[in-house]
């Protein structure tokens, strides 16, 4: 057995929320029998985004915010391995929004967790883009990620998870992992992770959510279903949890399947001279 | 520092025909077209490229468009020589204008004994070395629509060349025969409309005449296609990028190229997620590269520095082009040098490479992936609008003088053999052996936070100061591996010229024109830029009296980084600049070189 990278003990505070999402992706990949070597986590800037440091994994630290950018690019060089990103909602929803809107566009299969804690904690507690009004002096309107996600249309996974269930955390994260490994397309969990230390919410939150698989007309086949039944748990105060979206027939997915397509993807593919002497002499023979 | 040239009057070309008819055969004739974005100056361009190219002739063409789709004025012109050329010729020979405005442009450039042909459907030019003929009119009341006008001036043009009409016939055909049917049919009987108006015209007929050449054995491309046709061959497989004038057809190119060899080429939805997706296909095992220019290399910037501090090895092609800022998309400029020298926040190593011909493009490019993987750092490939778009006549590209290496690179059976396997292991050769995630019993963490040989985040000041010179150690432990620098000309010079990129063709000229006026030179093509090939230049300048570096921006940003590396040879270097959006002209350059040495 050649000796690896050891995992280093976690950065985070005692209690932190980030803990439970730690223990989930150790269980969900054992789950689904996922081989260390195959297993590719990204991890953003900040608390949750150093997940990749404390487990025996592929760990690629990526920039604030790219996180998506470079999952996918692994993903697409080599289709073969298991990718999940994880980050936080500052990483995710603010520097990062514009990759996040799009990794919906692309709906590759890879898995990206976003441990949403509303604030900044590693800077030590500053608004976040889904901090409440009046936290920390926040004027602007919190962001709904979930919301944002059913808007696009893909035969995606969409979930909200909550890091005080990781029962069902574990679960939900299972299921994304086995989505995109069977190449159905992007996976989204934003996981409710409190930040002990400067939103301390696991008491508020407790109370708070609830989960729509509960409520009568549950059907997350139906976009437009699950969007109103957002919109009536946050109108009576709740926050909701659940899996959001789940294709009634899973897809194919939009980036690997149609660009790669059966081959060993990029990272893989031959690139031997003479190999490739063939299909190189015709491209040089065109240019007459 | 002397100031930027401006355009001199001296006529290079040896070969001038005499007024009148039947002159003796040009052999390096220009022919200018322009009109207004969507007149077909390009077609004509092309149209004519292709007959010189069939007469054996060397051929380059340059275009000036402006950024929008489109209207505006906007020129082409194409160049052809019995002798290999690498840029624009310095005087028109024929004008082929469309509109009055081309004309106002055009004449400026004609050499005296040039000529005008012009659409005089809505305008008449008093000039007595002009001739209009209303194509447009003339092609719309015969085959109802006017945009075959084009044509029919390459038929007028094909005239006062005195073309064989079977070959110009001929050209149509081979450039029309993909549309077929009518596109075909209509342009064929265009081409007949402006020849026989031309031949019908007092005095037209056969006013010049082109020498017939021997380069038949040559291609006809460009430098982003040669970048893209590189990075295929030198094992290129993943490319991500974002559209950006004038890089974005290396994109395009990839989008052919890639797919069938098992390649993929994603157009990302901005420069930070191409920069991204590449680092991630990178760390995943590929051979990747994204191209761009300017504001997108801005943006690529946290990037690229990932890339440095992490060691993964990416392949940045810059099409360099008119800058700061939106700048002149389309216009030709070399100021991104000292921004790629010092790009990013922190120190990290990297290298730049400074193709200057096709053939550079290609063997250079595939030349970068070998440097990435074996330094597992950045590459820059710096190009300039002119080597990006231009197209010119070159020799083959060939496939044997492509090598592929991947450096350290793990495969699965010599992990086997390790006892740990240490992503940034400290190794004699400064280089640190780099299993993919995927192989079998192997992981690491990759990281470009400071880290330890395991990629653990560390603060350990010792290891810092290690690993920051393992790091910085790549640009002087790959010096002699990095691509060498070619000399021109008798190595008895006392003048020395330095230049990069797109100015190897201006420089060449200028060195001709020189010669013939007893003036001996000797031209240093940089190929590396950054490490600056010291152990190249110090023996070139020491060979020299005076060394012009000639390069396209306004603070003589190469010569700046000479001055900086080489602070002992700093008396013998003098700055030409140019910055204007447009290219040098050898006989610029002659008037500077004569006038500063």
């Amino acid at each position: 057995m050649v000796q690896s990278a050891k995992p280093v003990p976690p950065i985070w505070c005692p209690g932190c929320g980030d803990f439970g999402v730690l223990a989930a992706v150790k269980k969900a990949a054992l789950e689904q029998k996922v081989a260390p070597h195959d297993l590719v986590l990204v991890g953003g800037i900040g608390c949750s985004g150093s997940i990749h440091n404390f487990l025996e994994v592929n760990g690629i630290h990526a920039l604030h915010g790219r996180l998506l950018a470079q999952a996918i690019g692994v993903k697409l060089a080599n289709p073969a391995l298991t990718v999940i990103a994880a980050g936080g909602d500052g990483d995710g929803y603010a520097i990062g929004m514009g990759h996040f809107l799009h990794a919906f566009k692309k709906n590759a299969s890879i898995v990206y967790l976003v441990m949403n804690n509303e604030t900044y904690g590693l800077t030590k507690g500053q608004p976040s883009p889904t901090s409440q009004v009046g936290f920390e002096g926040n004027i602007e309107q919190p962001f709904d990620a979930i919301l944002t996600a059913l808007s696009i249309p893909a035969p995606n996974f969409i979930a909200r998870t909550f890091s005080g269930d990781p029962k069902t955390m574990t679960a939900v994260l299972s299921e994304a992992i086995r989505f995109t490994r069977e190449g159905h397309g992007f996976a989204f969990i934003e996981d409710l992770s409190p930040c002990v230390t400067y939103n301390d919410t696991y008491k508020l939150w407790r109370e708070k959510v609830q989960d729509l698989s509960k409520l009568p007309g549950y059907d997350p086949t139906d976009r437009a279903t699950m969007f109103r039944l957002c919109l009536e748990a946050q109108a009576a105060g709740r926050i909701p949890i659940g899996v959001m979206h789940r294709p009634a027939q899973p897809g194919r997915d939009g980036l690997e399947t149609k660009v790669v397509g059966s081959g060993p993807g990029p990272a893989r593919a031959e690139m031997d001279l003479t190999a490739n002497a063939a299909a190189y002499q015709k491209l040089l023979a065109a240019l007459g | 520092m002397t100031t930027p040239a401006t355009q001199t009057g001296v006529h290079p070309e040896s070969t001038v025909p005499t007024a009148g008819r039947r002159a003796a055969p040009l052999a390096d004739v220009s022919v200018m077209i322009g009109g207004q974005g969507g007149d077909g100056t390009l077609t004509v361009s092309d149209l004519l490229g292709r007959y010189f190219r069939k007469r054996g002739l060397y051929v380059y063409t340059s275009r000036n468009v402006l950024s929008r789709i489109r209207g505006g004025h906007a020129d082409a012109s194409v160049r052809a020589s019995r002798e290999p050329i690498a840029a624009v010729k310095s005087t028109v020979d024929v004008l082929l204008a469309f509109d009055q405005e081309a004309v106002a442009i055009g004449a400026h450039e004609l050499a005296p004994h040039g000529y005008i042909l012009y659409d005089s459907t809505t305008f008449k030019s008093e000039l007595p070395n002009a001739t209009g003929f209303p194509f447009a009119t003339l092609v719309g009341s015969q085959l109802g629509q006017p945009i075959f006008k084009n044509t029919a001036a390459y038929g007028a043009l094909s005239v006062i060349f005195g073309f064989d009409p079977t070959e110009t016939r001929g050209v149509i055909e081979e450039r029309f025969k993909r549309r077929g049917g009518e596109a075909l049919e209509k342009n064929l009987k265009a081409l007949e409309i402006g020849r026989r108006a031309a031949l019908e015209a007092d005095g037209l007929a056969d006013r010049f005449s082109v020498a017939d050449g021997n380069a038949h054995d040559q291609i006809m491309t460009t430098g982003n296609q040669a970048v893209a046709l590189g990075f295929v061959v030198g094992g290129g497989r993943f490319f991500a990028g974002y559209p950006i004038t004038p890089a974005t057809e290396v994109m395009e190119y990839l989008q052919r190229y890639l797919p069938p060899v098992g390649g993929v080429v994603r157009q990302a939805e901005d420069e930070l997620a191409a920069v991204n997706m590449i680092l991630g296909a990178a760390y995943a095992g590929a051979r990747v590269m994204t191209s761009t220019s300017g504001p997108g290399l801005s943006l690529m910037t946290e990037g690229i520095g990932q890339a440095g501090a992490a060691e993964i090895p990416i392949v940045v092609a810059d099409c360099a082009r008119v800058g700061p800022s939106t700048g002149q998309p389309t216009r030709h400029e070399q100021s991104d040098l000292s921004h790629l020298a010092n790009l990013g926040h922190g120190e990290y190593p990297r290298f730049i490479l400074a193709p200057g011909t096709p053939v550079d493009c290609f063997e250079m490019t595939a030349e970068a992936l070998n440097l990435a993987e074996r330094w597992r750092l950045p590459v820059f490939l710096l190009l300039d609008q002119a080597l990006c778009q231009n197209t010119v006549t070159s020799p083959r590209f060939d496939l044997a003088a492509v090598k592929i290496d991947r450096g350290e690179r793990l495969a699965p059976a010599d992990v086997q053999r390790l006892e740990q396997y240490k992503a940034y292991a400290f190794t004699d050769s400064g280089r640190s052996p780099y299993a993919p995630p995927g192989t079998p019993g192997v992981w690491a963490e990759i990281t470009g936070n400071e880290h330890d040989e395991w990629g653990h985040v560390s603060v350990n000041p010792a290891n810092r100061e290690r690993m920051m010179q393992k790091r910085m150690e790549k640009m002087v432990r790959a010096r002699e591996e990095l691509p060498a620098g070619r000399c021109f000309g008798p190595a008895s010079a006392r003048i020395g010229l330095i230049g990069f990129g797109s100015t190897y063709g201006p420089i060449r000229e200028a060195q001709a024109l020189l010669a013939e006026r007893g003036t001996a030179t000797r031209f240093y093509q940089a190929r590396t830029l950054f490490p600056v090939p010291t152990h190249e230049l110090d023996p070139f300048l020491r060979s020299v009296d005076v060394a012009f570096v000639i390069e396209h921006n306004y603070t003589g940003q190469f010569a700046r980084l000479l001055r900086e590396t080489m602070p002992d040879l700093h008396g013998k270097l003098k700055s030409v600049r140019k910055y204007d959006g447009a290219n040098f002209r050898a006989p610029q350059l002659v008037a500077e070189i004569a006038g500063g040495a």
